[in-house]
């Protein structure tokens, strides 16, 4: 039981992390990212293959993983970083899509639709199974604590505070002097780079990828974390893919524990459950279960 | 202090007690168990039969433990859905595993699902069946856990090659969904005709497309006498079409599933001579007779349930391997799955509850299926079910040849 919940942990770990960067990008910033599957699948191919067919070793191979889901965020800002909103959207949507058929078609350098296999294991000290569990449960989170560090220092210095006022309002924030292209760029770049390295994790992980494993749902479902949570500040996001991980697989359970339905008619009412629960919670909370804080200037509260 | 009872708390309150109380925990049930589970594809791309797959495996599992259950101990079945996705299907096999404690993983579908699970299944010791036929199954597999009840392709492709040889077809281009099960399918066809008769090289299309022009356009270029399109039936429909508008006067032939009701239903007469196959549950065996009548079906020649007949195949033989080895290690099981299904020389029986009555009585038993004989090669893939060859009139599927697996 103990494996189930260390398991469970690790898989909301990777989400966290998918769920910060995003959080960087769109959060904080306003751009709207849906490609995040295609980072995701970036990180977690270039891992894998630096692991397994470059004999990197792959601890090593997780880290510039990162660094190449980096190079991809350059490339895919640069050319976007004037669209707005919706227009991003579709954007990225379809660069998560052509990672995607590109990693299902080139089967010469990833396999394609077979699956890549990743015999490799990182930080393996030799241990046995329950304690690799744990050992890679501890570094998952030991991640997602530093980037929260990250992101908390952005977020409450006046790189973040310039980040806000792009979110709300660009035009403004570039008549101040703010260099907006430049802002946009960097934060997509990072959060990118943290996409990546969860990518790679997730992929040493479960030791086997393929295409299938990468569709937009995956997007969808770190956007349901950072919307629940709330965008904005970090700590809301921990608790919101906690909670989507929790949705998704707490729903499984259901199953043992009545009879009433059956396997087929469960599967569906869980799908259901998962999109019932995401309105109820837009609903009586728009602003995601731990909003983000206003910011109220040194000179009002003094008045 | 008084608490506002209004009648938003009401309802919040309500909601969440029915909540917990669906998460308080059952009590454990009669004496240990043996753990099974199944995963199978209720959602997704296997939806069509991952239905009567998992009803025929609780049938199976219920009619075991109505009759007193396996080595006197009864069989606890936990049914998960794999979404025809090996992202969430793993997640699925690590609660079966570490929370529901199974022994086996029956039911996987999809090749990739099979595949995406087996490195938790390996390093947990669990035995594998599944219905998936993609060749990297045996190879992935080294600890020979994953028995496979469905024919690898090569075999379904070979007999769809020497098919179009046999109507006199000598000039063939191929094009196929992308995805491995297909693959394999290509290479058998391939094996069959003789690489040179193809006019180019296979090539791919990807799924979920509306429209498949350019590939179609590409497919008949230089007029081939036959083409050979093996995808799933949303894309078949959609290629279909697209062939049909062109005009091509060739053969299309295609696996039967492609070309099965929804994609009768949508493209009418158009439909006429299309050529198809695809593995089949012996039709005049006991067991096929026995399953339908399990099942609730009337026998009408057709062929039904494809999968669902495999399924309770699978955990027919797990109960007989189980009882035979005298425990549930994994080890000894593997082995014993060879012992009550392969081989000659001994007593044929068509269902579980024959074959664990003559296991009890000391009998040397072969269990021959629903879906298929289950007969198990040292791969542990199945190598005897037929291949049934159709071509479609007049809107029906008539059945043109069987070919010995």
């Amino acid at each position: 039981m103990l494996a189930y919940f260390v398991a469970m942990a690790t898989y909301a770990g990777f989400f966290m992390i998918l769920a910060q960067g995003l959080n960087l990008q769109w959060g904080m910033t306003g751009m709207v990212n849906f490609g995040v599957a295609g980072f995701y699948a970036i990180g977690a191919y270039s891992g894998a293959l630096l692991s397994t067919r470059v004999g990197i070793t792959p601890e090593l191979a997780i880290a510039l993983a990162g660094a190449i889901a980096g190079v991809a965020g350059l490339g895919v800002s640069l050319l976007t970083v004037r669209l707005r909103e919706d227009y991003f959207a579709i954007v990225t949507l379809g660069f998560g899509e052509i990672v995607r058929l590109f990693a299902l078609n080139e089967d010469w350098l990833t396999e394609g639709p077979k699956g890549l296999r990743i015999p490799v294991r990182p930080f393996d000290f030799g241990l046995g199974n329950t304690a690799y569990s744990l050992v890679y449960l501890g570094v998952v989170a030991l991640v997602v604590l530093v980037i929260y560090a990250i992101c908390e220092r952005i977020r409450t210095g006046p790189y973040g505070r310039t980040l806000r006022a792009i979110r709300e309002d660009d035009v403004v924030a570039g008549v101040l002097g703010k260099y907006v292209l430049r802002f946009r760029v960097q934060i997509f770049v990072l959060g990118s780079v943290f996409m990546g390295i969860a990518g790679a994790l997730f992929a040493h992980y479960i030791q086997n990828i393929s295409p299938d494993t990468f569709m937009p749902m995956i997007a969808i479902f770190i956007w349901m974390s950072v919307i629940v949570g709330g965008y904005g500040n970090n700590k809301g996001l921990l608790l919101g893919a906690g909670i989507v991980m929790l949705i998704l697989e707490g729903s499984r359970f259901l199953g043992d524990f009545t009879s009433i339905v059956t396997s087929q008619q469960l599967s569906s009412i869980r799908i259901i459950l998962i999109g019932v629960i995401l309105m109820a919670v837009l609903r009586f909370k728009p602003r995601g279960l731990i909003p983000e804080p206003k910011f109220v200037s040194e000179f009002e509260k003094a008045s | 202090m008084r608490i506002l009872i209004s009648r938003r708390r009401v309802v919040t309150g309500s909601t969440a007690a029915v909540l917990g109380a669906a998460f308080i925990p059952r009590f454990a049930s009669a004496s240990d168990p043996i753990n099974i589970g199944s995963l199978t594809p209720n959602t997704g791309g296997g939806a069509p039969y991952g239905g009567n797959m998992a009803a025929a495996i609780k049938r199976t599992v219920d009619q075991i433990n109505a009759a007193g259950g396996v080595l006197n101990r009864q069989i606890k079945l936990t049914q998960e859905d794999g979404e025809t996705n090996p992202e969430t299907a793993t997640r699925a096999a690590d609660k079966l595993i570490n929370v529901n404690q199974v022994m086996a993983i029956l039911g996987t579908w999809a090749s990739s699902v099979t595949l995406g699970i087996m490195p938790k299944c390996q390093s947990a010791n669990v035995i594998q069946m599944c219905v998936s036929s993609s060749s990297d199954i045996p190879l992935r597999d080294t600890k020979g856990l994953v028995f496979n009840f469905q024919v690898l392709n090569p075999v379904w492709g070979r007999a769809l090659g020497q098919l179009a040889l046999e109507h006199g077809y000598k000039r063939f281009k191929l094009m196929a969904l992308n995805n491995d099960f297909t693959k394999s399918i290509l290479d058998g066809f391939v094996d069959a005709v003789g690489a040179g008769r193809l006019l180019e090289k296979p090539f791919y299309y990807n799924a979920n497309q509306a429209s498949y022009k350019s590939e179609v356009s590409h497919l008949l270029a230089g007029t081939p006498d036959a083409v050979f399109i093996p995808g799933y039936v949303t894309d078949f429909t959609a290629i279909y079409k697209d062939i049909y508008r062109s005009g091509y006067k060739g053969r299309v032939i295609t696996v039967t599933f492609a070309a099965s009701g929804p994609f009768k239903a949508a493209v009418g007469d158009a439909a006429e001579g299309i050529l198809h196959g695809y593995p089949i549950p012996p039709l005049d065996s006991p067991a096929y007779k026995q399953y339908l009548r399990e099942a609730g079906l009337e026998d009408n020649g057709q062929i039904q349930h494809p999968y669902g007949t495999l399924c309770r195949d699978q955990v027919s033989v797990l109960a007989l391997a189980i009882q035979k080895a005298g425990s549930t290690d994994a080890d000894k099981v593997k082995k014993a799955i060879f012992d009550v299904s392969t081989g000659p020389g001994k007593k044929t029986v068509y269902n579980v509850l024959d074959g664990l009555k003559a296991l009890r009585a000391g009998e040397e038993i072969n269990y021959s299926g629903a879906g298929s004989p289950v007969e198990f090669d040292s791969r542990r893939q199945t190598v005897d079910r037929d291949v049934q060859l159709y071509e479609i009139k007049g809107g029906k599927d008539v059945i043109l040849s069987t070919r010995k697996g």
